[in-house]
């Protein structure tokens, strides 16, 4: 079987193929690896790779799968998947919604239903660990709905502030 | 000896002190808020009360709920930890009120030693080398420009109140004094309520040493060697050792006695930590005292053999130092590392979430003051510390090996560690050397980035698990579905 796995946004095909109970065999572009393999625990590989032994632990995210190994840790996704799941529409949407980055707790709400707003303006402050940071309008709008307020715990694609974009020269008809 | 106590703080450092008074039969009460009713130091205390929001200044930081849960469990004295209401006077004072034992230095020295320009004086007058520099506010840049044209530049503007790298200035040359002297006390206002500044003087090249203290109520003062504090990100350590491996034995001497003299100027009793800039030319110079135990004590707990949270308690309960100053012996090298949960490529941003897995680092050696398990939720609320890696080692340069293999054995799955960060920090040229100044992160790491190097083996085990999972998933459902006469027969009897 294939897998086409990126990581750091470099995606390369691996092919595997199995020869034996617990064993493999792979190939990524020219180098080829020979594989014993053993599963210690839902989070915990041991592989024995070309004779040498890795242990590599392996955690499920919305995106991918996160691998610890020797210290370091590799995000990777299957391309396959990425081109049609939701990571990409995440992508995509991202910078057009209102949302935090991570885990937060809403600090100010500075703007109200109906307000004007312009691309970049702050308009929820939200703390994630003592740290503070201004989430901005994706664009240029009116504020059709506000969904949180001081205290709110929130969570990443959660749109905090709903808003209707408005076009350029809408702003200029507006504006008259 | 405390029947019990009530610590006022959570995660690691909370656990670190249940651990102690476990060992001497001594009852704990937790406190907690609604973010940590599963966390490490609620599930391993014998008594836990619930004191509110996850607000700090609704619960950890709020003096009346944590006075009010001391009375109604009857705990004799409070453990502060460190951060939280550790260094707050008013809540010492209203421990000496209530009659709870506040286990750390009386309200007036912690009051005194927080306020930068009083502590200054205290110890010119105690005969303690302050870095050059004023010993009393100045609002006047004219004045400022003066004295650092006296004391040479750089200096820095810095408020007299608060923390945190808020009101600093550095200024280089006399043009910028005027706006530095005003923007530091603007931002001083903002911050602290108090926009007084003085002036002292810059050290490029510094390091950071400070000595461990323990002081009892009879007027015994010790020093319990020094720490290595150098290696910082935003002002905040993340790298420390001891010994350090410029103090030689005669400069070991002359600052730990410099650090008794600080002590003692100041009335401290308990332990305590005296901040030291070390110049280039070997000059030491009086930065602060910490009025808490700090984060870092577990490596001159590793040198020494001493049990720093025990030594808190005995001074607390009123019982003498049973240590002399030449009882204190470092043996070997031991080095901390800081494990957070934030992101070393991001700007070391916090990283909060569920700890999907953990697997803590072990053998001779190694100490892991872990505050989480697997399945805790790391919480949006409060700093995002994980653990605090520690190892001990007959050298520094064994510390160092024995610190990485410890970090390549450490797990930690569903939020992000700066594991490989400190891997390349330990593995850098300049700090197995030993050059470790203040500015050594900005110097050598400013521009970090992730280098994973096992592409291939990632992607093989990426594939390998998918397969594990398969089977497992499909392994299950044959055995379920195997036919035999017992679980194909209905009820009948022989």
């Amino acid at each position: 079987m294939e897998y086409k796995l990126t990581i750091q946004e470099n995606t390369l095909p691996v092919e595997i193929d199995s020869t034996d109970e617990n064993k493999v065999t792979a190939k990524i572009e020219d180098r080829e690896y020979d594989l014993k393999y053993s599963l210690i625990s839902e989070n915990e590989l041991h592989l024995m790779v070309n004779g040498k032994s890795v242990n590599v632990y392996v955690s499920k995210n919305s995106s991918g799968k996160t691998i610890m190994l020797e210290g370091k840790t590799y995000q990777i996704e299957d391309a396959d998947n990425v081109s049609k799941g939701p990571k990409k529409r995440k992508g995509v949407d991202g910078p057009t919604t209102v949302t935090p980055h991570m885990p937060a707790v809403v600090i100010a709400v500075s703007v109200k239903e109906g307000d004007r707003v312009e691309k970049g303006q702050g308009v929820v402050v939200v703390s994630a660990m003592k740290m503070e940071t201004t989430l901005t309008a994706p664009y240029t709008g009116v504020v059709t709905g506000v969904n949180v307020a001081e205290n709110d715990k929130v969570m990443p694609g959660e749109i905090l502030v709903d808003i209707e974009e408005v076009k350029a020269e809408e702003v200029s008809e507006l504006e008259n | 000896m405390f029947k019990k106590i009530l610590i006022a703080n959570r995660g690691e450092i909370a656990l670190r002190v249940i651990n102690t008074c476990k060992d001497m039969g001594i009852g704990t009460v937790s406190v907690y808020s609604d973010a940590d009713e599963k966390a490490i130091h609620v599930l391993s205390s014998d008594e836990a009360v619930y004191i509110g929001s996850s607000e700090p200044s609704e619960s950890y930081l709020n003096i009346d709920k944590i006075i009010k849960a001391a009375n109604d469990t009857n705990s004799e004295a409070i453990h502060p930890g460190y951060g939280f209401l550790a260094e707050n006077y008013d809540f010492a004072q209203r421990c000496e009120k209530e009659g709870i034992v506040f286990i750390g230095p009386g309200s007036k020295a912690i009051k005194d030693l927080g306020d930068k320009i009083t502590s200054r004086k205290i110890m010119v007058e105690g005969g303690v080398p302050v870095t050059p520099g004023l010993t009393s506010t100045e609002a006047d840049a004219g004045v400022m420009a003066q004295e650092a044209q006296k004391v040479g530049y750089p200096v820095l503007i810095k408020a007299t109140a608060g923390g945190g790298g808020k009101g600093i200035r550095i200024v280089n040359s006399p043009d910028e004094m005027e706006e530095a002297c005003a923007s530091a006390s603007r931002e001083a206002l903002n911050a602290f309520g108090n926009g007084e500044i003085y002036l002292e003087k810059f050290f490029i090249n510094a390091r950071h040493i400070e000595f461990q203290i323990l002081a009892d109520t009879f007027g015994n003062t010790i020093h319990v060697l020094e720490r290595e504090c150098s290696i910082q990100r935003r002002h905040q350590k993340i790298i420390e050792e001891t010994p350090s491996n410029v103090l030689t034995p005669e400069l070991r001497k002359e600052m730990g006695a410099a650090a008794v003299a600080a002590a003692k100027a100041s009335g401290y009793v308990n332990a305590g930590t005296v901040e030291f800039l070390l110049d280039s030319d070997n000059n030491f110079y009086f930065l602060e005292i910490n009025t808490r135990l700090q984060v870092e004590h577990p490596v001159t707990e590793m040198i020494t053999g001493i049990d720093l949270v025990r030594q808190q308690l005995e001074i607390a309960a009123g019982n003498k130092l049973s240590l002399k100053q030449e009882d204190i012996i470092g043996r070997g090298h031991s080095i901390e590392c800081r494990i957070y949960a934030e992101d070393p490529a991001n700007d070391f941003f916090p990283s909060p979430g569920k700890i999907e897995f953990l697997k803590e680092p072990k053998g001779p050696g190694i100490r892991n003051d872990c505050g989480v398990y697997t399945g805790f939720e790391v919480p949006v609320d409060y700093d995002p510390i994980i653990s605090k890696l520690v190892v001990h080692a007959e050298t520094r340069e064994y510390a160092i090996d024995k610190m990485l293999k410890a970090l390549k054995e450490y797990i930690i799955l569903g939020v992000r560690s700066p594991i490989d960060f400190l891997i390349d920090v330990l593995e850098s040229e300049p700090f197995s050397k030993g050059d470790v100044y203040t500015n050594f992160i900005e110097t050598h790491f400013s521009d970090w980035e992730e280098n994973p190097d096992e592409l291939d083996i990632a992607r093989i085990a990426y594939v390998v698990d998918e397969m594990c999972n398969r089977n497992m998933k499909t392994g299950l459902s044959v055995t379920q579905k195997v036919q035999t006469p017992f679980n194909t027969l209905g009820n009948w009897r022989l």
